[in-house]
């Protein structure tokens, strides 16, 4: 940038003979330097090939920041849920690779189409706006790649399969629900999200994510959850687990039909079904 | 064998008849209270020991009683069943014969302010369920006021200090937390408040069909709907924008204060205030007292920009200094004065929400004690040939994560409104360049995320053009 603008400078220099406009020109030099040339070379000395990391400076360096650590110029976020609770809302930090919404096993990495998914639609609630139609496919594959780029986990590990969701007709049925809440007491779900699911229960105010940072219990009757609001999106949340908060996977613990039963009482606690 | 066939019908359908003419006639001549005052009257006879007074109680005569009150345009007959609220001898009787608890009586005669003055209840009706109001649909309005509101009825006559001083002090208590919670910031109360919510004045004696009882759970009236209504607004209006976090008791506390809120007032005679014991609005001068009057429901401390999910759109922090930076007073008054169209912003001059002009002068001094002393960088919007196709690109590449593909606003600011769209380009351009330190908004410029200053003054004049955009 600084060089092109020294060359520009001279080529000016040598067809002006004006000396007033050289004293002109001195005296504009400081706003020339800051003004730059428009849009295409505003980012003076980023050079960008990869298109990926275009992308990713022009849509979600703001909030994920630089280096993808989740420390961008836009910062921690303030939310005040409809219960009055207030959250703070931090951006995903790629570089531990370590990812809440997965459809694949805990522990695991996630699949490139839910990178993909999370890229398309956002993430409601928290300000993670959705891209359906503001990137090209390319550009979205291009993205994914770059992100995958901050986290060495990347390089080590593959993903695993992901793990296939049908919803079974009975699901928000009375008896289901009633199956439900047995389990939501049997694996005290309640020891977090509390007995009425409003993320107060006991435990609610100790749990750290992997950061060291306090995160509040999901309480259900805020709407629906970041991941979406369907039965197939509760019922991979109970599945996969979300990594790196204190959600853990049942997928060990609660056999499938115990799982769909929880997403019923789930489902009651959002107001869904009666 | 046709004919027996026939009469046995005509047999026995008359037989039906007329045993719903005997069971009809059975209960009009039995009503609820002739058997309580028949028991009264019994209870009487076997409590009293003279002879004379024996005598006296045998004679008295069952039969429907009325308390008439002329000056409060009032029929009481609630001493039909209630037939022992003034005999000391039944002090110890199971109600509806029980005496009136506390010495209430001794100063609130029957025959001067009857029953449902305080307690609410139809008057008029002679059986418990339709004078109760109470059960599966019986439609009353104003049925019988739960104990822990009848507070409520006491601060028609009588101020707070006078109850609070007896240990009555749950309207006071319910008064204190509207002040403190801020509700005049959507309510108007007393002359002023924001428009966001409905105006609270007589809302305590609304009629039932006047709020939507659809989602009440239990017993269908104004006292649940109220109590419900702090604790969860969105079961029962799911529309609604009210900003609450109340704990069970203070929920109460708060349906005392609401259902004191009557219309009309009671007669001269009645009402005792003192008038030096009332709470006085908060002086024109103290800008932090009015502060938390209009401002704290929906701005907090002021310090933090929050996003509310409620309102869908982010709370600015007006007092953030960064802000206060930019931002000058007649701007602030400006926006105070006007509100933010399209946002949960009130127009609060005097003809609106209520606030004169010293109020709000105090309100701004209070909100820039935290003002910088420097003045920001000048930008000098006006040296720039502002291209507004290319800020569009910059507005499409920078803005529209936070400010919204048409400016409407969701994590950022809403960019269309009015407000905004008359806001001088200068403070834009100085906006954008230094961001907002301490919100989301980051800086722009060459001290942030590189924005050519060209490019911040393109942007400008697109963002100056979303107004008249679809």
């Amino acid at each position: 940038m600084i060089e092109k603008e020294g060359k520009e400078m001279e080529e000016i220099w040598k067809r002006s003979n004006h000396i007033a406009f050289i004293v002109c020109l001195t005296l504009l030099l400081s706003v020339l330097m800051e003004t730059g040339q428009g849009i295409k070379n505003a980012y003076a000395g980023d050079v960008v090939v990869d298109p990926g990391k275009k992308v990713f400076g022009e849509r979600c360096m703001v909030c994920h920041g630089d280096k993808g650590n989740g420390k961008g110029p836009a910062g921690i976020i303030r939310n005040s849920e409809k219960g009055g609770r207030i959250l703070l809302v931090r951006p995903r930090d790629f570089t531990t690779g370590v990812f809440r919404f997965r459809s694949t096993p805990t522990g695991c990495m996630p699949v490139d189409n839910d990178l993909l998914r999370l890229v398309d639609l956002g993430i409601p609630r928290s300000f993670m706006p959705p891209h359906k139609d503001k990137l090209s496919p390319e550009e979205k594959k291009a993205v994914i790649e770059y992100i995958k780029t901050f986290a060495k986990r990347w390089k080590e590990e593959s993903p695993c399969e992901a793990i296939p969701v049908k919803q079974p007709k009975y699901v928000g049925s009375r008896s289901s629900i009633e199956k439900g809440l047995t389990v939501y007491k049997k694996m005290k779900c309640w020891e977090c999200h509390g007995d009425d699911g409003r993320g107060g229960g006991g435990k609610a105010d100790k749990i750290k994510d992997d950061w060291g940072n306090p995160i509040p219990p999901f309480n259900f009757t805020s709407g629906a959850l970041k991941r979406g609001g369907t039965p197939e999106d509760v019922y991979i949340t109970f599945t996969t687990g979300l990594d790196g908060t204190g959600m853990p996977s049942y997928e060990d613990s609660l056999n499938e039909e115990e799982r769909w039963d929880l997403v019923s009482y789930t489902l009651k606690l959002m107001g869904l079904v009666k | 064998m046709r004919n027996r066939f026939y009469f046995w019908i005509l047999f026995l359908s008359g037989l039906v008849l007329l045993i719903f003419v005997l069971v009809a006639a059975y209960r009009e001549l039995t009503p609820e209270w002739s058997g309580y005052q028949a028991d009264y009257k019994n209870q009487l006879v076997t409590t009293l020991k003279d002879e004379a007074a024996k005598k006296k109680a045998r004679s008295l005569s069952v039969e429907v009683q009325q308390l008439y009150l002329a000056d409060l345009q009032r029929i009481d007959r609630c001493t039909s069943c209630h037939v022992g609220v003034e005999n000391p001898l039944m002090a110890k009787a199971k109600t509806p014969l029980k005496q009136h608890s506390g010495d209430y009586l001794a100063n609130h005669s029957p025959e001067k302010f009857g029953c449902t003055i305080c307690h609410y209840g139809q008057g008029r009706a002679t059986n418990k369920r339709e004078a109760h109001g109470m059960g599966h649909e019986t439609h009353w309005d104003f049925p019988v006021i739960p104990a822990k509101y009848l507070q409520s009825a006491c601060v028609q006559c009588h101020d707070a200090g006078t109850l609070k001083a007896k240990g009555w002090d749950s309207v006071a208590r319910g008064e204190n937390l509207v002040n403190e919670k801020g509700c005049r910031g959507c309510h108007k109360l007393g002359g002023a408040g924001g428009v966001l919510g409905k105006a609270l004045a007589g809302v305590g004696s609304k009629p039932i069909a006047y709020f939507p009882m659809g989602g009440v759970d239990g017993e269908k009236n104004t006292y649940a709907w109220f109590k419900q209504h702090f604790i969860d607004p969105r079961k029962l209006v799911p529309i609604s924008e009210m900003k609450v976090t109340v704990t069970d008791e203070e929920a109460d506390y708060l349906t005392a204060y609401v259902l004191s809120l009557r219309s009309g007032e009671m007669p001269k005679q009645f009402r005792q205030f003192n008038d030096a014991a009332t709470t006085a609005p908060p002086s024109p001068t103290d800008g932090e007292a009015l502060y938390k009057r209009y401002c704290i429901a929906c701005h907090g401390t002021g310090k933090d920009s929050m996003f509310d999910e409620i309102f869908g759109r982010t709370v600015p922090s007006i007092m953030n200094p960064a802000f206060l930076k930019t931002a000058d007073n007649k701007l602030l008054k400006k926006v105070i004065e006007e509100g933010r169209a399209g946002t949960q912003m009130t127009s609060w001059k005097a003809a609106a929400a209520g606030l004169t002009g010293q109020e709000t002068d105090s309100i701004i001094q209070y909100l820039t004690k935290a003002r910088p002393s420097d003045k920001p960088e000048v930008f000098g919007y006006m040296r720039y040939k502002a291209d507004q196709k290319h800020g569009e690109d910059v507005y499409n590449m920078r803005c529209w994560h936070c400010h919204g593909k048409k400016g409407e606003g969701e994590l950022g600011l809403n960019l269309r409104n009015p407000v905004v769209q008359g806001d001088d380009p200068e403070f834009l351009a100085i906006t954008v360049r230094d961001g907002r330190k301490d919100t989301p908004m980051p800086p722009f410029g060459k001290n942030g995320l590189r924005l050519a200053d060209q490019d911040i003054a393109d942007v400008v004049a697109f963002v100056k053009t979303l107004g008249q955009r679809k």
